[in-house]
C-alpha cells in the first residue's frame, strides 16, 4: 500500500502494577498523545477501544472507557481482541474515506487487579473443555512448547537460553519495568515449573498497560507529524479451535497473515525486506515459531540463533529487540504495543534498544490458545 | 468511497426463548449457510469476516475462538465487535468498512445471542459491577433502603427513567405505549425470525399486562431470545456478477455519549430521553447519505427498541417526525405495515431480542424489504427506496445508524 | 427442530468473578460523603467549561482534562424523571411501590437518584421541586445513607 494511513502518534505504558484505575490509565494515555500532537479530543474523528469484557470484569465495558478516551458524543468502537486489531480497523476507516484520523486505545489492568488467564479460561468450550478441567492457558502452550522443541530437536536447556535472551532484549528497554536484571540461563532455569516444560520465566508476566495509537489519512499525516510512519500492509487469519488437524510446532495462520500482509506491501521476499520484527511471543518458544512460519527466518536456525542472541539489535533482522511480549504482556494491548515499538524503531526513536535504522518492519498479534488467532502489520518509514 | 452492497441474509431457523436442540456453534452456523443459501455464494466466496455478540450472557468468551469450524471462518481474517445492544450493527460497521476500504470484495457478517445459556439480567448487572462491588465495600447497603436508590434490576430500572421523561415531553400516554407494542406484537406474527407473536393482540391487551416500574409495563418489555443472524456484504463488482438482487449502503455512522444512568461513582449527566448521541448519529449518515429531509426521503425504518416507547422516541430522535409527533402518527395508522412510514414492521427487538443479532436484524429487515424479499406477510406493499436501521446500546447512551437503498448511492 | 436431533444434554457453568480486585476512582465519591455527614452535597466544577460535577469524576468529560475544584450544591433540586418500582431486583413484589427519582440539584448539572417518601406515585410530576430530607445529625455516618430520602419543597 502507498502513503494513504499513517501512524502519527503513539503513547503507551506498561508494568507489574501502574497504580491506576482503568479509567485514569485510559484518561492518561489519551491525554499524553494528543499533548504530544498538540492537538484536542475534537481533532479525531472515531476512536477504536480494544478491550475485554472478561478482562473488565463487566459487561459492555466500552461504556465507562468512552469519558475518559475522549469519545463523549463521537463515533465510538470496541474492537474486543488484541489491539493490532482496532489497528486495522482504524486502517480500514480510513481508506474508505470519511474519516481523517482514528484513536486507537487497548489496554489492560492484568498486573494486580485481573488474573490475566480468566479470560483464555472462559473463551474455552463450556461443553468439553471446561467440563474436563485440563485446557488452560498455560497447559496448552506447555503442550505446543512440547511438541516444538520435539520437532526442532531441542531441549529444556534451549527455552532457558530462548527466554534469557528474550528477557535480556527487555532489560534494556525503559518502557518494559518486570524485574529482569540478571534474568540469565541460571536463572531462568531455576524459576519454579508452572506447567512442564513450561516454568515460570518461560511465561509472560501478568502486566497492567495501555497503548493509544493516533492514525491519519496522508494529507493529514503530514499537518501532524513530519514524520509520519506509513501502513504499508496487514493481514489476519484464524486456525482452527480444536488441535486436532492443526500442526502445533508452527502457526499456519500466522503464516497466512503475514502473507497477506506483504502481499498488500508488495514484500516479495520478506526475510531480506523486513528490518525488525516485533512479535507478541507470549511464551518463549513463540518468537522464533512465529519468525519461521511468518517466513522472516528459516524454520530449523531460527530457535538455536534466537538463543544465541542472533536476532539482537545488530542483527540483519532485529527480533523483538523490545523484550516482546515475554518483558511485558497487557493483554488486548499487546499487539498495540508491538505497532508503538515498530513505530518509534522506525523513527530512530527507541533509545537504549534501537536496531539500527530499520525501513520496513513487521508487528504481530495474537488470540486464542496456541496461537490459533494472528494479525500482522507492515510499517514503513 | 466505494459502494457497497449487502447481497445476503441468513437467520436461524426460528427466533425463540430455548434453542435446546443445538449449541451454540451450531445454531451460528444454520444462520451461515442459511444465508449462503440466500445468494448462492460458498465459503470459497468469503474475503474476511465480522463476528458479534455479548458474551458475558452466555459466559463464553470471545466465541468467534471456538466457532471458527463452524462458521466456514478458518484461514480467513475475522474481527469482533462487541458494543453491547448495537454490536450487530457495529459488526456490521466493521464490514461495510472492510469492503469499502477497497482491500475485501466480499465479507459476511455473523452474530448470535444464546440467552437460554446464560443470564442476560446477570449480564447487564453486570455492567456496573466494580461500582456495585465499591458499594458494597464502602457499606452501602443495596438491598433497599438506603435514600440513594435507584440501581433498578437489569436494564428496566434506568429505562423506566427514560420512558417517564420522553412521555413527559411528548405529550404521549401511557395508552400509546401500549399500542405501540400492540402493533409489533402482530407485526411479528408475520414475520417467521420473530419470537413474541400475537396476530390479535390489542393495547387493552398489553394495558391489562403488570406494571413493572412505572411506566413500563410486562407487556412493553423484549423476550430474551436464541437466535443467530448472518449478513452477506459485497462490493459493486462483485455484486454485479453474483447478487440477482442487493440493497445499496448509503451511510453508516454511530455516536457515543455519557452512560447515563446507574454510574453513581461518576454522576449523571444527560436526560436518558434527550439522546443526543442519536441525534448526531443520525445528522451524519443522512449528510453521508446526501439525505435532506429524511421526513420524505425515508421510506421504512427498524427502529432498536428494547422497550415499545422507544419505538416512537426514536422516530422524533432520528428526525423523522417532529417532536411529539411519533404517537400522533400511531394514532392515525402511519406506521402499520401498510402505512405511509412502516416502523418495526419486522415486530422490532421488543418482540424478538437475541441481543447480538438484534441490531443487524435491524440492518438485514430493511435490506430484506428492499429486495422484496421479506417471508410471511411482513413485506410492506409500497416500494422501498430508502430504508434507515437504528442500533441502541451500551448503557443507554450509544446509537448506530444505516441507510440503504434500492440502488447505489449517487455521489 | 426435527425428532432426531433432540439428543443433547445441559451442562452448567458459573461466571466466577473472584479473579477480580478492582480499583475504581473514589475521590469525588468520598468528597460527596464527608460533605454528607455534615448535610450538604460537595460535588467537583470543571474549571474550563464550568460544568459542575455531583459525585465528581476525576476528569470533565467534555474538556478531556482533569478536574479537582470541590463546589457546594444545594439540597434542594428539581425532578428531571421518575418511576416507581414494582418489584425488587429479583422480580418478586414489593408491599408498596417505591419511587426512584432523577433530581438536578440547584448548581449542578448532573443528576442523582433517589427515593422519594410519603407521596401517592401517581401523583408525582417532572418538573416539581424537592429537597433532601437528612438523617438526624448524630445518626450520619459519611455514607450515601445519611440521606434519608427526598421530600417535597
Ligand atoms: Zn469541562
Amino acid at each position: 500500500m502507498d502513503d494513504k494511513v499513517a501512524i502519527v502518534g503513539i503513547e503507551y505504558s506498561q508494568g507489574d502494577d501502574l497504580g491506576l484505575t482503568r479509567e485514569r490509565l485510559c484518561f492518561r494515555t489519551v491525554r499524553g498523545v494528543l499533548d504530544k500532537l498538540g492537538i484536542d479530543r475534537h481533532a479525531i474523528d472515531c476512536f477504536i477501544l480494544a478491550s475485554n469484557d472478561f478482562l473488565e470484569g463487566r459487561t459492555i465495558s466500552n461504556v465507562f472507557e468512552d469519558g475518559p478516551v475522549g469519545a463523549y458524543l463521537k463515533d465510538e468502537t470496541k474492537v474486543e481482541m488484541d489491539g493490532i486489531n482496532a489497528v486495522v480497523y482504524g486502517a480500514l476507516r480510513i481508506l474508505e474515506g470519511n474519516y481523517d484520523t482514528a484513536m486507537v486505545i487497548a489496554h489492560s489492568l492484568c498486573g494486580h487487579q485481573v488474573s490475566p488467564y480468566l479470560q483464555v479460561q472462559y473463551s474455552l468450550d463450556p461443553t468439553y473443555d471446561r467440563q474436563l478441567g485440563l485446557l488452560n492457558e498455560l497447559s496448552g502452550a506447555a503442550l505446543q512448547a512440547r511438541a516444538y522443541l520435539r520437532s526442532r530437536g531441542l531441549d529444556e536447556g534451549w527455552l532457558d537460553r530462548a527466554a534469557a535472551a528474550a528477557l535480556a532484549n527487555g532489560a534494556a528497554n525503559d518502557m518494559v519495568t518486570r524485574s529482569l536484571d540478571g534474568a540469565d540461563e541460571s536463572k531462568v532455569a531455576s524459576s519454579s515449573y508452572l506447567y512442564e516444560p513450561l516454568r515460570e520465566m518461560h511465561c509472560y508476566p501478568p502486566t497492567d498497560g495501555a497503548c493509544a495509537i493516533v492514525l491519519a489519512s496522508a494529507g493529514r499525516a503530514r499537518e501532524l507529524t513530519d514524520r509520519p510512519v506509513w501502513i504499508r500492509g496487514f493481514g489476519s487469519s484464524i486456525d482452527s479451535y480444536y488441535f486436532a488437524g492443526r500442526d502445533l510446532t508452527r502457526s499456519a495462520s500466522a503464516a497466512d497473515a503475514a502473507r497477506r500482509a506483504f502481499a498488500m506491501a508488495g514484500i516479495s521476499d520478506p526475510a531480506s525486506e523486513i528490518g525488525l520484527a516485533e512479535v507478541s511471543d507470549l511464551f518463549a518458544y513463540q518468537a522464533p515459531l512465529l519468525a519461521a512460519s511468518m517466513g522472516l527466518a528459516d524454520a530449523d536456525e531460527a530457535p538455536r540463533r534466537f538463543a544465541e542472541g542472533g536476532f539482537g539489535k545488530d542483527a540483519r533482522l532485529a527480533l523483538n529487540p523490545s523484550g516482546g511480549a515475554l518483558s511485558a504482556h497487557p493483554v488486548c494491548a499487546t499487539g498495540a504495543v508491538r505497532v508503538a515499538e515498530a513505530f518509534r524503531q522506525l523513527r530512530g526513536e527507541a533509545g537504549a534498544v534501537q536496531a539500527g535504522e530499520p525501513r520496513l518492519a513487521l508487528a504481530h498479534g495474537q488470540d486464542g490458545l496456541c496461537l490459533q488467532q494472528n494479525t500482522v502489520v507492515v510499517l514503513g518509514i | 468511497m466505494r459502494d457497497v452492497a449487502i447481497i445476503g441474509v441468513g437467520y436461524c431457523p426460528v427466533f425463540v426463548s430455548k434453542r435446546n436442540d443445538v449449541s451454540i456453534p451450531e445454531m451460528i452456523s444454520e444462520a451461515v449457510w442459511s444465508a449462503y443459501r440466500n445468494c448462492g455464494l460458498t465459503p470459497e466466496d468469503m474475503d474476511a469476516f465480522t463476528f458479534g455478540n455479548m458474551h458475558t450472557f452466555e459466559g463464553v468468551n470471545m466465541p468467534h475462538l471456538w466457532s471458527a469450524d463452524h462458521i466456514t471462518a478458518l484461514g480467513k481474517p475475522i474481527m469482533r465487535i462487541a458494543t453491547g445492544g448495537t454490536t450487530g450493527m457495529s459488526a456490521f460497521h466493521c464490514a461495510y468498512y472492510h469492503v469499502a476500504s477497497g482491500l475485501y470484495d466480499t465479507v459476511m457478517t455473523v452474530t448470535f445471542e444464546k440467552h437460554s445459556e446464560g443470564d442476560a439480567q446477570v449480564g447487564l448487572a453486570g455492567i456496573i459491577t466494580p461500582e456495585i462491588m465499591t458499594m458494597l465495600s464502602l457499606g452501602i447497603d443495596l438491598t433497599g433502603g438506603s435514600g440513594m436508590c435507584g440501581l433498578g434490576g437489569g436494564s428496566a430500572g434506568g429505562i423506566s427513567f427514560q420512558a417517564t421523561s420522553y412521555l413527559h415531553r411528548s405529550g404521549a400516554g401511557i395508552e400509546h405505549i401500549d399500542a405501540q407494542a400492540a402493533l409489533e406484537r402482530r407485526n411479528a406474527a408475520k414475520n417467521p425470525y420473530a419470537h413474541l407473536k400475537d396476530p390479535e393482540c390489542t393495547a387493552e391487551k398489553i394495558a391489562a399486562t403488570p406494571m413493572v416500574s412505572y411506566p413500563i409495563r410486562f407487556g412493553h418489555i423484549c423476550p430474551t431470545t436464541d437466535g443467530a443472524t448472518v449478513c452477506i456484504l459485497a462490493s459493486a463488482e462483485k455484486a454485479a456478477k453474483v447478487a440477482d438482487k442487493a440493497a445499496w449502503i448509503h451511510a453508516v455512522a454511530n455516536c457515543t455519549s455519557d452512560p447515563t444512568t446507574g454510574n453513581l461513582i461518576e454522576g449523571l449527566i444527560t436526560d436518558p430521553a434527550e439522546q443526543m448521541s442519536c441525534q448526531i448519529a443520525a445528522k451524519k449518515a443522512y449528510e453521508r447519505a446526501g439525505i435532506e429531509d429524511p421526513k420524505k426521503e425515508i421510506d421504512l425504518v427498524e427502529i432498536y427498541n428494547g422497550f415499545a416507547h422507544q419505538t416512537l422516541m426514536y422516530l422524533e430522535k432520528l428526525g423523522l417526525c417532529e417532536a411529539g409527533e411519533a404517537h400522533r402518527m400511531l394514532e392515525r395508522g402511519e406506521t402499520e405495515i401498510d402505512g405511509r412510514l412502516p416502523v418495526n414492521a419486522s415486530g422490532g427487538v421488543v418482540s424478538t431480542n437475541s441481543i447480538g443479532t438484534s441490531a443487524l436484524n435491524r440492518v438485514t429487515e430493511c435490506a430484506l424489504q428492499i429486495m422484496g424479499k421479506a417471508e410471511g406477510g411482513h413485506q410492506v406493499p409500497k416500494k422501498v427506496r430508502k430504508a434507515l436501521a437504528h442500533g441502541w446500546g451500551g448503557l443507554m447512551q450509544y446509537n448506530t445508524v444505516t441507510i440503504l437503498g434500492d440502488a447505489p448511492l449517487k455521489r | 427442530m426435527g425428532e432426531g436431533k433432540k439428543d443433547f444434554r445441559v451442562v452448567s457453568g458459573a461466571w466466577e468473578l473472584s479473579g477480580f480486585n478492582f480499583r475504581v476512582e473514589g475521590r469525588g465519591m468520598r468528597l460527596m460523603m464527608r460533605g454528607m455527614k455534615e448535610g450538604k452535597f460537595t460535588g467537583i466544577r470543571c474549571g474550563s467549561c464550568n460544568m459542575v460535577y455531583l459525585p465528581g469524576p476525576f476528569y470533565c468529560r467534555k474538556c478531556l482534562v482533569e478536574i479537582d475544584e470541590p463546589v457546594d450544591v444545594s439540597d434542594h433540586g428539581t425532578i428531571r424523571s421518575f418511576t416507581a418500582t414494582m418489584s425488587d431486583i429479583r422480580g418478586n413484589p414489593l408491599a408498596e411501590p417505591q419511587i426512584a427519582l432523577m433530581v438536578q440539584l440547584d448548581g449542578c448539572d448532573s443528576w442523582i437518584m433517589g427515593v422519594l417518601r410519603d407521596v401517592d406515585w401517581r401523583e408525582v410530576r417532572i418538573g416539581q421541586r424537592v429537597k433532601v430530607r437528612w438523617k438526624p445529625p448524630e445518626e450520619r455516618t459519611g455514607s450515601l445513607q445519611d440521606m434519608d430520602c427526598f421530600e417535597y419543597e
